[in-house]
């Protein structure tokens, strides 16, 4: 595959000419998937990454990355346009053939595209109704964990069941008692104490940074 | 260039992806996936490959790209502005598209409110710097979930591969139990030796107490009078109910100790056989009641019968099995033969003239017949697989000799020689092109024996032993024999087909099998004439493999044996055992049949050898005797096929796709087959006269024509009439192998007019048995389709056919193709339908490329069809943002929308969009809010016809209201008004619309196979209703929309055929 790519890439080149800014990777002139690479954007902003992808005549570069929040089984995906690109370097080149490409489960992909949508829609209901930032990062951690849960004015329902009103506090949780109740109780006093540890752990990191700052001055 | 968003941007572009669609067989468009589907090494041809343009011609992106679908990400533009959105599709100029896309903000943690939301946002490429997906998982969508690789790459951490063990089978026992399991006679344990056993082994000791003291209570006796009495009457009672009739009934079914199989079995087995499995009531695995000597005739005989059921099942014709099974059918058949009284029967063996043989077509019968003959005369042709048969036979002095040989050459290790040989065979010649005629040949006649059979008998087991009845029958009967032979008959037509090549060789044969065809002219022929005879039997079943290697007749024969002798080492130790029974069997047959009239013995080994051969005979000999042959004396082969039509007319419907579709795949030796068959049917045309001629050539024939005459006039007018009409197709198909689309379309056309009966005929005279081998890999291609109404099962079939050799991978390809298909005809030029289906191709090129990914070839293909539908529908409506959505989700566009043709038609919105990128290009190079309402005006300016475009405007504006109320259309652009990308601000997009849309796909494609059919019988209107019907799902608008070709011409065809579609409906 790799050779007929090439083929095709150097039929291609003819008529266009290689974006000016885009620094010749190699003697191949492609990036060969696999491939690590780094780049710099017309913004200024560094990317690195294994290539996934590259279409020569698009100009556009996929690359892999770590996931940027640390997951483990996640990456990060960038879809770079090279014609704003400079400094375009490979870090190694690929060692391996890629892997075949595995089937794709389309109408997941539709699903998931779909629900997503809808999510952000419902969250931006929400939002311009009118809800504390505070609220809206709750129901986001709730709907993490349970997805039937929507705004109803400033009103968080879950589950048709439990209603949490503003400020949302654990103490705003109400219906019926039972497991559900409980449980999103539990959820919504977590949440609140993670908001709180990440805000303290910004605090210290802030006075760090400052004094940092201020030793190396 | 950008206008045209599916088009030729660049030469260099789509080339590179048509090659790379060949070559990396995914890249591509729909050749790539054919290739990988069919796992064909020939490429169609460039004709038929749809270059995927732009970056849907990159496998990988489109691979990674589409996989990230559904995802959040930021999109950086050039101005450095970020926009977050759901990433829902690309445009093959890597236009990304967002969903519910808003501008983000400086501050972080606060969402985007309802105004700043956008329905979807379409990003040129060259806006674009960077596109970030957070936090994907690519795994996400992989089909594989569940294979150990995908398990084991979603692991967390470090999981120590477990080691797996190769499972010895337990050493412990093997030696020990499972024999004794094989050895031991009693039926399990005694419960005293359970308890026994687990007090001694485990120190468990039961509770049991015989008595049942916890259920009940002694009776205390005495001597009372009372109780004598009471003793007296008591017994009476039990007298009097134990002698009743019900009683005993009742006791009687519970103490039966025969097993459930011989209570309700309806197969009547010998007494040894009863005796043995009743000896221990012990159950005995089919495949060892052969292997104990007692079980003889009865066993053997059932056990045959069961195979043949079993094989239909699973449809393998090359697996081990059916060949088996057919063996066992064919040895049946030549039993019967065997029965026949020969002597009596044959008219004058010797008086044969050789010029009658030749009569070529003919020939390929006769040659089958020649191996029943041999056959009757030695029932011990079992034997000949074993070897040891002849011996054991004592087959007649003179012929003893020869049969030995025979014997050993086994034709029937021929056949599955040649079953194998097929394989690589076949592949080549769907691919290449390069028929493998011989191959075939061998197969369908092996495989073919045995597919037929359980076709008809689908359930019953009675239906086998009926077609052996039929068998014997038809020497005495002369009626029932078609329906069992005639599938033979055609098997050896098939062989001559491919022959071409060895046409000599099978002169030779056809000369010698005449004779056998004639079996009455057999039967006097004197030994050595036999011997011939069974030679050129010998070498007709060889003859693949003499077609092949061009050898001639007497060399092949040659080649054979040499062949047959290495044979029997070849083969497999189950092939033995399966050989064995059914030498069993035939013994045992033989046993049952010796009631029969049996009258001489010739070299039955041969018949038995030569599993396709007995058949034949058979077939000819009743297609002679009986009347109902007709037309069979002209051409063996023509003569097989009549009488198929009508006993088996269900069974050679779903053949005729097979032969289609082999057709196709086969090349150039096809078309020589082909024409062969033509030539067969001219003849055939005129059955009767030509009948009457050969007839003539043949002296032994000429006695049967008058009853042919005699014989109902309609055998030979089906033949006549299916004949024409199927053989154009496959020649059709030979000529033009690789064939276009368009084509192969034709080549359906002629088929399905054509009907049931019809194909079936076709099926014979080209290659019935190949069918089979073919028909196997194809039907699970085909079930989807059999589910479509029993009217449409044949257009269905045709299409099946056609579709899996040259669409085949990919069904959802096929479908539409087949959709389109009937628009061709309807009005348009067939080279349309090609940019209908790249147009498709253009607008859902994601699906498409997913589509190709995702389809493993064989693969669920109904649900990849619906998937890549929705997709579709989904895409264009991202894509061509506005206003598409909308008229989606009224699927079936009521009254009050139809009247406003709404633009933005898939194939319409194409074209229009491409105009706007380019004009945005050119006059806003930056940022152009304007772009809606230009894009407006020149989708207006494109579509002249539709003055409602603006009305729908409004209409959609209101339209959302489940949304903001504010947002019209150009409100979005207001809001953004630094917005430099081209956004088409959508309102709404609907996403419920999908589904609907969906639905109408699917049901459209079951629609149109259904509707196909009427289609053909009434080209006019009813096609026009298929177009409405197929289109609708593409989009309910598509019609409305007044064709103006102002977009390329590729989309223009497309919009054309809805729209014909549509105004059909309106009036």
């Amino acid at each position: 595959m790799t050779s007929r790519r090439r083929t095709r890439l150097r039929k291609a080149r003819a008529p266009v000419s290689l974006a000016e800014k885009m620094a010749a990777p190699g003697p191949g002139e492609y990036f060969s998937v696999g491939s690590h690479v780094s780049c710099l954007t017309c913004l200024g902003q560094r990317l690195q990454g294994e290539v996934v992808a590259f279409d020569y005549p698009s100009k556009m570069l996929t690359l892999k990355c770590p996931s940027s929040s640390g997951k483990p089984n996640l990456s990060d995906v960038i879809l770079v346009n090279l014609a704003y690109v400079s400094d375009v370097d490979v870090i190694n080149d690929r060692t391996e053939t890629p892997p075949p490409l595995a089937s794709l489960n389309i109408s997941k992909l539709a699903n998931r595209a779909r629900t997503e949508k809808e999510d952000k829609l419902s969250q931006a209901y929400a939002i311009s109704a009118g809800v504390s930032v505070e609220g809206q990062q709750l129901f986001q951690t709730i709907h993490k964990t349970i997805k039937d849960c929507k705004w109803q004015e400033k009103n968080i329902i879950v589950m048709d069941d439990v209603v949490i009103s503003p400020p949302y506090q654990v103490e705003n949780c109400k219906g019926k008692e039972g497991s559900a109740l409980s449980h999103i109780r539990k959820i919504v006093e977590k949440h609140f104490k993670d908001v709180e540890s990440q805000k303290s752990m910004q605090r210290t990191q802030a006075q760090q940074t400052q004094k940092d700052s201020s030793l190396s001055s | 260039m950008k206008p045209q968003a599916g088009g030729n941007r660049k030469p260099g572009g789509s080339n590179s992806g048509a090659a790379a669609a060949s070559g990396t067989g995914g890249a591509g468009g729909g050749v790539g996936r054919q290739n990988i589907g069919r796992g064909r090494n020939n490429a169609k041809g460039p004709s038929t490959a749809v270059a995927l343009s732009g970056v849907y011609a990159n496998m990988r992106m489109v691979h990674v790209l589409t996989s990230v679908v559904g995802t959040k990400c930021d999109l950086k533009v050039k101005n450095g502005l970020i926009y977050e959105g759901v990433f829902k599709t690309y445009g093959p100029e890597c236009d990304i598209v967002l969903d519910a896309a808003h501008r983000k903000s400086v501050e972080p943690n606060v969402g985007p409110r309802r105004e700043d939301i956008v329905e979807s946002i379409i990003f040129k490429s060259s806006d674009v710097v960077v596109v970030h997906f957070k936090d994907v998982d690519l795994n996400y969508a992989k089909k594989d979930n569940f294979t150990d690789s995908a398990v084991s790459a979603r692991l967390n951490g470090e999981h120590k591969e477990k080691d797996l063990e190769p499972w010895d089978g337990g050493e412990q026992h093997i030696s020990g139990s499972m024999e004794s399991l094989d050895t031991d006679l009693s039926n399990g344990w005694d419960p005293d030796e359970m308890f026994k056993y687990n007090e001694e082994t485990y120190g468990v000791k039961s509770t049991y107490d015989s008595s049942l003291s916890s259920y009940t209570v002694p009776l205390e006796r005495d001597d009372s009078e009372e109780f004598l009495k009471r003793e007296a009457r008591a017994s009476q009672l039990a007298e009097e109910i134990e002698a009743s009739a019900t009683y005993k009934a009742r006791v009687a079914l519970e103490n039966d100790d025969r097993s459930e199989e011989e209570k309700y079995t309806a197969v009547v087995r010998g007494e040894r056989e009863l005796h043995s499995l009743n000896r221990e009531n012990k159950y005995i695995p089919p495949s060892q009641r052969n292997r104990e000597p007692g079980m003889s005739w009865g066993a053997g005989r059932q056990n045959s019968p069961r195979l043949v059921q079993c094989s239909p099942g699973p449809p393998a014709p090359r697996s081990g099995p059916h060949d088996y099974n057919a063996m066992d059918q064919r040895v049946i058949i030549s039993l019967a033969f065997s029965a026949h009284p020969w002597p009596s029967r044959c008219p004058s063996p010797s008086s044969r003239p050789p010029s009658r043989y030749q009569s070529g077509p003919t020939n390929s019968l006769p040659p089958r017949a020649a191996t029943p003959t041999r056959p009757p005369s030695r029932p011990p042709s079992r034997p000949s697989r074993p070897l040891s048969l002849p011996s054991a036979h004592g087959s007649t002095g003179p012929l003893s000799t020869m049969p030995k040989r025979l014997s050993s050459e086994g034709p029937p290790r021929m056949s599955p020689k040649s079953q194998r040989t097929p394989r690589p065979h076949r592949v080549a010649s769907c691919r290449g092109g390069g028929p493998p005629p011989p191959d075939y040949m061998s197969q369908g006649a092996s495989v073919e024996v045995s597919a037929p059979p359980p076709t008809r008998n689908s359930s019953s087991g009675g239906t086998w032993s009926s077609v052996v009845s039929g068998a014997h029958r038809p020497r005495s009967p002369r009626q029932n024999s078609i329906g069992g032979g005639a599938p033979s008959p055609s098997c050896l037509s098939s062989p001559q087909a491919g022959t071409v090549p060895v046409d000599s060789a099978t002169a030779s044969t056809t000369a010698t099998s005449p004779t056998a065809a004639n079996p009455a002219t057999n039967l006097e022929a004197s030994p050595i004439e036999e011997a011939k005879e069974s030679r050129v039997l010998e070498m007709r079943q060889n003859s693949p493999n003499a077609n092949k290697e061009n050898v001639k007749p007497i060399e092949a024969s040659a080649s054979i044996a040499r062949s047959i002798g290495k044979g029997p080492p070849s083969m497999a130790p189950d092939h033995r055992k399966q050989i064995d029974n059914l030498k069993k069997f035939s013994v045992e047959f033989r046993v049952s049949l010796i009631s029969l009239p049996l009258c001489v013995f010739r070299n039955s080994e041969k018949s038995t050898v030569d599993s396709t051969g007995p058949k034949v005979p058979m077939e000819s000999t009743i297609s002679e005797e009986t009347s109902t042959a007709v037309s069979i004396t002209p051409t063996g082969s023509k003569s097989a096929t009549p009488s198929l039509s009508p006993s088996s007319a269900v069974p050679e419907q779903k053949r005729g796709p097979d032969v289609t579709s082999q057709g196709f795949q086969t090349t150039s030796s096809l078309a020589n087959a082909a024409a062969k068959d033509k030539d067969e049917k001219e003849e055939k045309n005129d059955p009767v006269a030509e009948s009457v001629r050969k007839s003539t050539l043949n002296p032994n024939a000429k006695e049967f024509n008058p009853r042919v005459f005699c014989s109902p006039p309609k055998p030979a007018t089906t033949p006549t009439q299916t004949r024409p009409q199927g053989q154009p197709s496959p020649s059709i198909v030979v000529q033009q192998p690789p064939a276009v689309y368009g084509q192969t379309m034709f080549q359906m056309y002629p088929l399905t007019p054509v009907s049931p009966g019809v194909q079936v005929p076709h099926m014979t005279m080209s290659q019935t048995k190949p069918y089979r081998p073919g028909k196997v890999p194809n039907m699970p291609q085909q079930r989807p389709d059999q589910h479509h109404p029993p009217g449409a099962s044949t257009m269905m079939h045709p299409a099946t056919a056609a579709g899996p050799p040259i669409v085949a991978p990919s069904p959802a390809y096929s479908t539409q193709y087949f959709t389109c298909s009937p628009q061709q005809f309807a009005s348009q030029p067939l080279v349309q339908q090609m940019p209908h289906y790249q147009s498709q191709h253009v607008f859902s090129p994601m699906i498409q490329g997913s589509a190709r990914m995702i389809t493993p070839p064989g693969h669920a293909q109904p649900s990849l069809v619906s998937s890549s539908t929705t997709q579709y529908g989904e895409q264009t409506h991202t894509m061509y943002v506005s206003p598409t959505p909308i008229p989606q989700q009224f699927p079936h566009p009521s009254s009050t929308l139809h009247p406003h043709p709404q633009h933005p038609q898939p194939s319409a919105t194409p074209t229009g969009q491409p105009q706007q990128g380019t004009q945005h290009g050119g006059s806003h190079p930056a940022p152009s809010p304007v772009q809606h309402p230009q894009h407006q005006a020149a989708a207006q300016a494109i579509h002249l016809g539709n003055p409602p475009q603006q009305q729908m405007y409004s209409a959609l504006a209101p339209t959302p209201p489940s949304m903001t109320p504010g947002p019209n259309p150009q409100s979005p652009q207001a809001s953004f008004p630094s917005a430099q990308q081209a956004v088409y601000i959508h309102p709404q997009q609907m996403q419920h619309g999908y589904n609907p849309n969906h639905m109408a796909h699917v049901q459209q494609a079951h629609m149109q196979s259904g509707m196909v059919p009427p289609h053909h019988g009434t080209p006019s209107h009813p096609p026009t209703m298929m177009l409405m019907a197929t289109q609708a799902p593409a989009g309910p608008q598509p019609g409305t929309l007044n064709p103006i070709p102002v977009s390329s011409a590729t989309h223009y065809s497309y919009t054309l055929t809805p729209v014909q579609g549509h105004h059909q409906q309106q009036l």
